[in-house]
């Protein structure tokens, strides 16, 4: 393939972000961009469960679907492996760190409806890569997301410091200006990766 | 029709914008992809709200899901069928209304708990409201990015096209200020 | 009795599905077919109306086929190849088309590609894919910097989309010399 590993996931980061290029998984962006804590607490989770299902929906798609002529029903199949992950990582952590479950209350099922996780499959499919290929797609995808989240939600922090928001403004309002703006920045990008 | 303004979707319940932001470069994208959430919103509620006695409490994630999903396959594989230019517009991101929050919310706030007319009712509302705005947003950015509305061409020969409106930070900036708008003149303060 | 409901609801949706894939399978497979007409006749700069894709198909091109290659001849002689290959971002298809020598093109489309949008995928722009008419395959094409192409093998890279213009070339460079080999000297 024309295609590095490396590349791919310097790419995923820099020019193919997820949130920044694709405009995905924004739903959470806007409630956890808030602190800087939940913020990346949420963007190692999504690392971990992004990947997980890359690596069993891959096989499952193109080992069990695809050679039985059912790709028809792929949407349905990804999603359910999505959501059982997704349970999954909620089990292992209640299990062996209550406390950070805690924590994360309710955002940890609101994984399952992070575009950015069913993206990842959705993408792996209509581009064809093979397996090794899709986990690192899958990764650095996840890396990118956490990264364009955990910029959006740092500044977002100090804004307090600098002045008084307009009204309308506050929350989504002016994190969707911040991520404007590094959006804008990681356009900059283009033509970096190029090892 | 309270999805139409005050319980606007895209603002004071801040769901769904996954996809609204990616295909809102085009009008004709917005209005396929508002077509398309309506419909899964709309068979959606018909389905949850019918079997809502017959749904056990343990798996109605799982059951909005498969339907969600079902549907959508649906709406993908139509929009190949007899609209293929829009399909390769936005094929991936039809895909997504699966994860879109707005129908899993709804499903899970209203659709599962009311009966079969007003679930509807509210499916249209909200089907509605998201469209419109994906709609307003989207003639912002094509007619600032393209000169063009709908493909005919509106602003003048001189007129250079912004090309920043073509990509990821002008939808950024054109939702942002449609939030500012929206919330200022409804009065809604942030949560 | 969670399980049951659960396949009950998993049978009659997909029920459903396969009922409205059968119904939008033939209609998707029509689709797919004009597009790669379109696409020859494109390559092959014939003019052609939407309504009337298949008639001026079927008018000025056959199909022909060389120890297991698929390929179009148009009317005066041009081949229209179809080539395929791995992007940047995923699979680069489309079609060639070449003049009866098969060494110098006169036309390139690209039917799809997965290339980052605003950046790799500007090799499907109109201004980019005509800048391939009248190049030379002698051995290959060169790609060179934005701006600087001199001659008939040289071609511009866009600048931004490095990867991409070379993916793109390499795929052509390989797929003109693998019909080289299988058509010959036709």
């Amino acid at each position: 393939m024309a295609l590095t590993l490396l590349t791919v996931f310097a790419a995923t980061i820099l020019t193919n972000n997820m949130a920044l290029n694709y405009l995905l998984g924004m739903c959470p962006f806007i409630s956890l961009s808030r602190s800087l804590r939940t913020a990346s607490g949420m963007g190692f989770a999504v690392i971990f469960v992004v990947t997980l299902t890359a690596l069993i929906n891959w096989p499952i798609y193109n080992l069990i679907l695809v050679p039985t002529g059912t790709e028809l029903i792929y949407y349905i199949v990804f999603i359910i492996v999505i959501a059982a992950s997704v349970q999954l990582v909620e089990m292992i952590m209640e299990r062996f760190f209550p406390p950070l479950q805690a924590a994360f209350g309710i955002f940890l099922p609101l994984i399952t409806v992070n575009c950015t996780v069913l993206a990842v499959s959705l993408f792996m499919v209509i581009r064809d890569y093979d397996y090794l290929t899709s986990v690192v797609f899958a990764f650095g995808s996840a890396v990118g997301w956490i990264v364009a989240i955990v910029i959006v939600a740092a500044i977002n922090e100090k804004l307090k410091l600098i002045g008084e928001i307009p009204a309308g403004m506050k929350g989504p309002g002016i994190i969707m200006v911040i991520s404007g703006i590094i959006a804008l920045a990681f356009l900059g990008f283009a033509g970096v990766v190029n090892l | 029709m309270n999805g139409l303004w005050r319980d606007h979707p895209i603002f004071s319940l801040i769901l769904g914008i996954c996809s609204a932001l990616a295909v809102s470069n085009r009008v004709e994208n917005a209005l396929a992809m508002g077509a398309g959430v309506t419909f899964v919103l709309l068979a959606t509620a018909l389905i949850i709200s019918s079997l809502r006695n017959l749904i056990p409490m343990r798996v109605r994630i799982i059951t909005y899901m498969i339907t969600i999903a079902s549907f959508v396959i649906i709406v993908d594989k139509f929009l190949k069928a007899y609209f293929p230019t829009i399909s390769e517009s936005i094929g991936a991101y039809v895909g997504l209304i699966i994860t879109n929050c707005i129908i899993m919310g709804r499903a899970e706030a209203f659709y599962v708990q009311n009966k079969l007319g007003q679930s509807l009712l509210d499916a249209v509302g909200n089907g509605l409201g998201y469209t419109i705005t994906l709609v307003i947003i989207a003639a912002v950015r094509e007619l600032l990015g393209f000169g063009t509305i709908l493909g005919f061409t509106v602003m003048p020969d001189g007129f250079t096209p912004w090309v920043v409106m073509t990509m990821a930070p002008g939808a950024f900036f054109v939702l942002a200020l449609f939030i500012w708008i929206s919330r200022t003149i409804t009065g809604m303060e942030s949560d | 009795m969670m399980v049951l409901f659960v396949l009950i609801l998993g049978s009659v949706l997909t029920t459903a599905l396969v009922g409205v894939n059968s119904v939008t399978a033939p209609q998707i497979a029509k689709n797919a077919e004009i597009k790669l007409k379109s696409s020859v006749l494109e390559a092959l700069e014939i003019p052609f109306q939407t309504e009337n894709v298949e008639q001026t198909f079927s008018n000025n091109v056959k199909e022909a086929e060389k120890n297991g290659t698929a390929y179009y001849i148009a009317a005066n002689g041009d081949f229209a190849l179809p080539y395929e290959g791995a992007g940047l971002w995923g699979p680069i298809i489309g079609i060639m088309a070449m003049n009866p020598d098969l060494e110098e093109i006169s036309g390139v489309t690209i039917m799809q590609q997965e290339e980052t949008p605003g950046l790799g995928s500007r090799i499907g722009d109109a201004e980019y894919l005509e800048k391939f008419a009248g190049k030379r395959f002698t051995p290959q094409l060169n790609l060179v910097s934005p701006g600087t192409a001199d001659g008939e093998t040289e071609i511009d890279s866009i600048s931004g989309a490095t990867m991409s213009s070379k993916a793109f070339v390499e795929i052509l460079n390989a797929e003109h010399a693998r019909y080289q080999s299988t058509l010959g000297g036709s």
